[in-house]
């Protein structure tokens, strides 16, 4: 099994419809899923461990890595930050996902 | 420097792209976050091995821990008493062939979560129960010791697969509507046949029923990666939409979706179309493994309504 707590909110639908589109095989489709999901951890932890004030970043690692997968996390982060995480989460999600498609659009040549 | 260099191509440079990426934001969050640091360090740990780390917790039983029971924000399990009551009563009683796919409907309803989560061994075996005793199917959340990274999940519409080199979308068969079109690559076993003329009917309908199951997330994958890819590779799945109780049995042809699409499952387009409909992209449901050493049972509907059902196997 495999489950971070905030999978549920991940879903990067047209970037996954592009890196189909330029893999040959599934050896590439799969490393690039990889590094796409590393992308979202990095993007998370940041936004999580930038919104929560330093005092609780080491009891919330604590929690996260003995539970990657509980939701019930998202109580301790809305707690400790006063906002709605999931929300966040989801909206910052929207943003990665702009930034990836530009990346994987080919820039033009200039002339 | 900007442009596409002559030698590489678009999945080179975008890999490149994100592992540079990658690297520079983990870079950054070691200097930014020391206190985060230190507990991944404590630990063993790199954000890049969070999801490995928790398959590994997962797969450990650490699910059935404390701490999800009782959870606000995830639905209460049963309790192994409730199970033991429920699988009394479907023993006790004899469900009438017209009420199958209502009375699953309804079991399913008492039993599941609201929203999809890995479920515990415990709420897996009455499920295989009351798949057992309503479709006839014999389904099996774990068979040889194998088990799916979850069997309730998100199932997602997917491409037709190559079949054999030269296949394309004007000759494959389609579904009235909604058809998704050809998948642009192959299917994580290649083609089905190495050429048209090895086509048999069998192999038509092993495409025509696929499923999509996420291996690469499978705790031990890489490290029994030769058996584990055979024993999938076609494996018959059940399938059942939670919500509607149509059922399907596929075969896994693929691997996938990615954890970043909401989705756990995918399906061909026929799968999708029999399980909800033309416009029925993605949903809730169950996938256990099929129980069938003989190979018996036929890839395609289950249509369990009308046949005998309760302890019986589905007759072929």
């Amino acid at each position: 099994m495999s489950k971070l707590f905030f999978d549920h909110l991940i879903v990067l639908t047209r970037v996954d419809a592009h890196v189909k589109a330029i893999s040959q095989n599934i050896e590439e489709r799969e490393e690039l899923w990889q590094l796409v999901d590393e992308l979202v951890h990095h993007r998370v932890m940041d936004l999580i461990l930038g919104s929560l004030p330093e005092e609780h970043h080491t009891e919330f690692m604590e929690k996260f890595t003995e539970f990657p997968y509980e939701e019930r996390l998202f109580v301790f982060l809305n707690e400790k930050t006063g906002k709605d995480f999931e929300k966040v989460i989801t909206e910052e999600m929207k943003t990665l996902e702009d930034e990836i498609l530009k990346d994987l659009k080919p820039r033009k040549k200039k002339k | 420097m900007s442009g596409i260099q002559p030698t590489q191509t678009y999945h080179e440079i975008f890999r490149n792209k994100l592992k540079l990426k990658n690297f520079e934001i983990s870079d950054k969050f070691l200097k930014k976050y020391p206190r985060a640091a230190d507990v991944l360090k404590k630990k063993n740990l790199t954000l890049q091995k969070l999801r490995e780390h928790s398959a590994k917790l997962m797969g450990a039983g650490a699910l059935t821990g404390a701490l999800i029971l009782n959870s606000p924000t995830m639905p209460a399990q049963i309790t192994p008493i409730e199970i033991v009551q429920n699988l009394k009563t479907l023993g006790e009683s004899s469900t009438p062939i017209e009420n199958s796919q209502e009375n699953l409907i309804s079991s399913l309803r008492d039993t599941l979560p609201k929203r999809t989560r890995p479920l515990t061994r415990e709420e897996e075996k009455h499920i295989e129960q009351i798949f057992s005793e309503n479709i006839g199917v014999k389904a099996k959340a774990s068979l040889e010791g194998e088990h799916l990274n979850t069997t309730y999940g998100l199932i997602g519409a997917e491409q037709h697969l190559r079949r054999y080199p030269g296949d394309t979308i004007a000759t494959h068969p389609k579904v009235k509507a909604g058809d998704e079109g050809m998948a642009p690559g192959l299917g994580a076993w290649g083609y089905f046949a190495p050429s048209k003329d090895k086509m048999t009917s069998d192999i038509v309908e092993e495409e025509k029923w696929y499923a999509v199951v996420q291996t690469l997330y499978l705790p031990d994958w890489k490290a029994r990666l030769p058996y584990l890819r055979e024993w999938y590779k076609h494996r018959k799945v059940l399938i059942v939409n939670t919500d509607n109780g149509n059922a399907v049995v596929a075969d896994i042809a693929d691997s996938g979706p990615a954890a970043w699409t909401g989705k756990s499952f995918g399906g061909s387009p026929e799968v999708m179309n029999y399980l909800g409909g033309a416009r029925y992209k993605k949903g809730p449901v169950i996938i256990f493994f099929v129980d069938d050493p003989e190979n018996k049972v036929p890839l395609g509907p289950v249509e369990y309504n009308t046949m005998s059902t309760g302890m019986n196997i589905l007759k072929v």
